[in-house]
């Protein structure tokens, strides 16, 4: 990858801006031999819990206008089986790796970025208080400044990693909530998660998914997501790691203009498992033409101060 | 594994309600009979994901049965010779068979012919002899049906009576495994119909393997999108533990 792509996260640099999102890419190694997992400006794996997780009554996922929905729910292997049997495998393939962790007590979140520092090969820990999926939790922290900011520094106060935390866009003021992470010690901040959305199957009556409601990700969720950068993006002075719905070069730099250091894709791996590559390629050559570096167009849509 | 962009070489309508689609890339995609791929045209953002398909042929060129159900599987029966279409698989797990000396019956209900049309010839090449039980509500749901009989001794059933014996694939093979208990089951079709057909073999104590659907978005496990409920009371996942499992790791025995 050329110079011209470094995205500076604070203390953390990545090759290329290109994030594949939690929750879109497995673990990563599911794609290895397929896609150069080494290229990837890193990945941000499904979302770690302390103990294994099954998931949610299916159905778990319903396709929406330009978009879906899932409830599935954080099923994922634990933190213990993800340390011992995942990680040396990312690390011999050399992925850089997003820790992205969940749970629904302070303790817990605590708990799992202990576990987690001084593992070998964990590029940052990203704090998903923005889980719309799961009952009595996760999402809670995500909507109001205090529990976000609580959560936030007490994990701060026991991790030396890069600490990203990752906003909800169900929060009634998600400035307040990033200005609060932020001044309890967040690095990053990564937005957004999903939305709640439901479908309902008019055929049986009921809504088409297991939990009912589903957390809306993909292309519809983009304006969205591009106006709440835009505003949290004069609110904080930390980088910010934007999503929501990018699926081409296009899209991506729309968050890049609007603020972000850093993308994330998400749903889009779904149709092209290698799509973060080629964006990467793509942006690249969209620089050069314009004899630019990526941080020169970080923000460039903001109006002058 | 392998993501190609291939085109569509041949668009042929083996009944009046299914296409089937043959494609060439720069390289075939190995897959083995129920094993599928993740398909989608060049659309645009909607729909957003890939569909999956279980691969008819395999070769130099592939090709995928379908039937327009919905949006994704509409436009992909729409499509013409010349479009392009990405294809990425081979995924999940196929049908074992190794049959053990045992005669293969095969059992398909509409479009769940696909993965077992390519069962059907890799048994034929093989110098085994299967039967195909072959269900459709009416005769324009037997896609393919004339192929079938090339290669193994067809059986077919229809709802309304007007191709083969009336009613529904249960029947000859509930007596099929009634005359010869050394046999195997291998079955695709509505999820109805597959758990009919475990009822039968699971009340004689014959092996049976089914091929299930489940609404999916990445194919490669994950994404956690396609669970099913086991019989342990623990969640399969149909791209990577199946698509195809033993009947009674999903449906339990009737009583
Ligand atoms: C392993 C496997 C093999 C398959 N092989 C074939 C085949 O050979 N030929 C064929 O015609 N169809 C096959 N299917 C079913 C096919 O994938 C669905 O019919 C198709 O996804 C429906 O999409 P749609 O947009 O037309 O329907 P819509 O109803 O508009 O789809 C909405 C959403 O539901 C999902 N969905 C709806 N019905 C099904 C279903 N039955 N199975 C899985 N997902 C569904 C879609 O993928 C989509 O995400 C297979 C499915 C699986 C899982
Ligand atoms: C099936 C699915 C599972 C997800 N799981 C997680 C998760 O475990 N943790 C998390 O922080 N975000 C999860 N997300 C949210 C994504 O990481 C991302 O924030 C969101 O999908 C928006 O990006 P997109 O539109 O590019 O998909 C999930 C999204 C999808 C579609």
């Amino acid at each position: 990858m050329s110079a011209r792509l470094q995205a500076p996260l604070g203390a953390l640099t990545l090759d290329n801006p290109y994030i594949n999102a939690s929750g879109t890419y497995g673990y990563a190694v599911e794609y290895a031999g397929f896609v150069d997992v080494a290229r990837l400006g890193g990945v941000s794996v499904k979302g770690i819990s302390l103990e294994p997780r099954p998931g949610n009554m299916p159905p778990r996922t319903a396709e929406t206008a330009a978009g879906m929905l899932n409830s599935i729910g954080l099923a994922n292997i634990g933190i213990e089986a993800f340390v011992r049997d995942t990680m040396p495998r990312l690390r011999e393939l050399g992925v850089t790796v997003i820790a992205n962790t969940f749970a629904t007590s302070v303790e817990d979140f605590v708990e799992l970025a202990k576990r987690f520092d001084g593992v070998e090969g964990i590029a940052a820990l990203e704090l998903n208080i923005s889980c719309p999926n799961v009952h009595a939790g996760g999402m809670h922290f995500g909507v109001s400044g205090e529990a976000a900011g609580e959560v936030t520094s007490a994990v701060r106060a026991v991790t030396s990693l890069p600490l990203m935390v990752k906003l909800s866009p169900e929060a009634g003021d998600i400035c307040e909530v990033a200005r609060a992470v932020e001044a309890a010690g967040a690095d990053v901040i990564t937005m957004i998660n999903t939305i709640r959305g439901m479908v309902i199957d008019v055929d049986r009556r009921r809504p088409m998914l297991g939990q009912k409601m589903g957390g809306m990700s993909g292309p519809a969720l983009k304006p969205l997501a591009v106006r709440m950068l835009y505003e949290v993006y004069q609110q904080v002075s930390i980088p910010i790691i934007g999503m929501g719905g990018i699926g081409s070069l296009r899209d991506s730099l729309e968050f890049f203009m609007a603020g972000a250091s850093a993308v994330q894709v998400g749903t889009a791996n779904y149709a092209e498992p290698g799509i973060s590559l080629r964006l990467a390629d793509e942006l690249d050559a969209w620089l050069a033409e314009r004899d630019l570096v990526l941080t020169d167009i970080i923000g460039v849509a903001q109006d002058p101060a | 594994m392998k993501s190609l962009r291939t085109r569509i070489t041949e668009v042929l309508t083996p009944a009046p309600n299914y296409k089937l689609l043959r494609f060439a890339g720069d390289e075939p995609i190995p897959a083995r009979p129920g094993e599928f791929v993740m398909v989608r045209g060049e659309w645009g953002v909607h729909p957003v994901l890939p569909r999956a398909f279980s691969l008819v042929e395999c070769g130099e060129f592939g090709s995928i049965l379908v039937k327009p159900i919905g949006e994704g599987t509409t436009l992909l029966a729409d499509m013409q010779v010349g479009d392009v279409l990405t294809v990425f698989g081979p995924l999940g797990k196929g049908y074992d068979l190794d049959n053990a000396g045992r005669r293969p019956i095969l059992v398909a209900g509409g479009v769940g012919v696909a993965p077992l049309l390519y069962l059907a010839r890799e048994f034929h090449a093989a110098g085994t002899r299967c039967v195909f039980i072959y269900g459709g509500r009416t005769e324009d749901d037997l896609p393919l049906a004339d192929e079938i009989a090339e290669i193994a001794d067809l059986v077919v059933t229809t709802e309304n009576g007007a191709r083969g014996e009336k009613g529904r694939v249960t029947a000859p093979l509930a007596r099929l495994l009634d005359e010869d208990s050394n046999t195997i089951v291998y079955s695709c079709g509505p999820d109805g119909m597959l758990h009919a057909v475990s009822d039968v073999s699971q009340a004689v104590g014959i092996p049976c393997q089914l091929a299930l659907e489940a609404p999916m978005a990445c194919g490669m496990g994950t994404c956690k999108g396609c669970a099913v409920m086991g019989t342990d009371g623990t969640y399969k996942y149909v791209c990577y533990d199946g698509p195809v499992f033993e009947a009674a790791e999903i449906f339990e025995a009737a009583s």
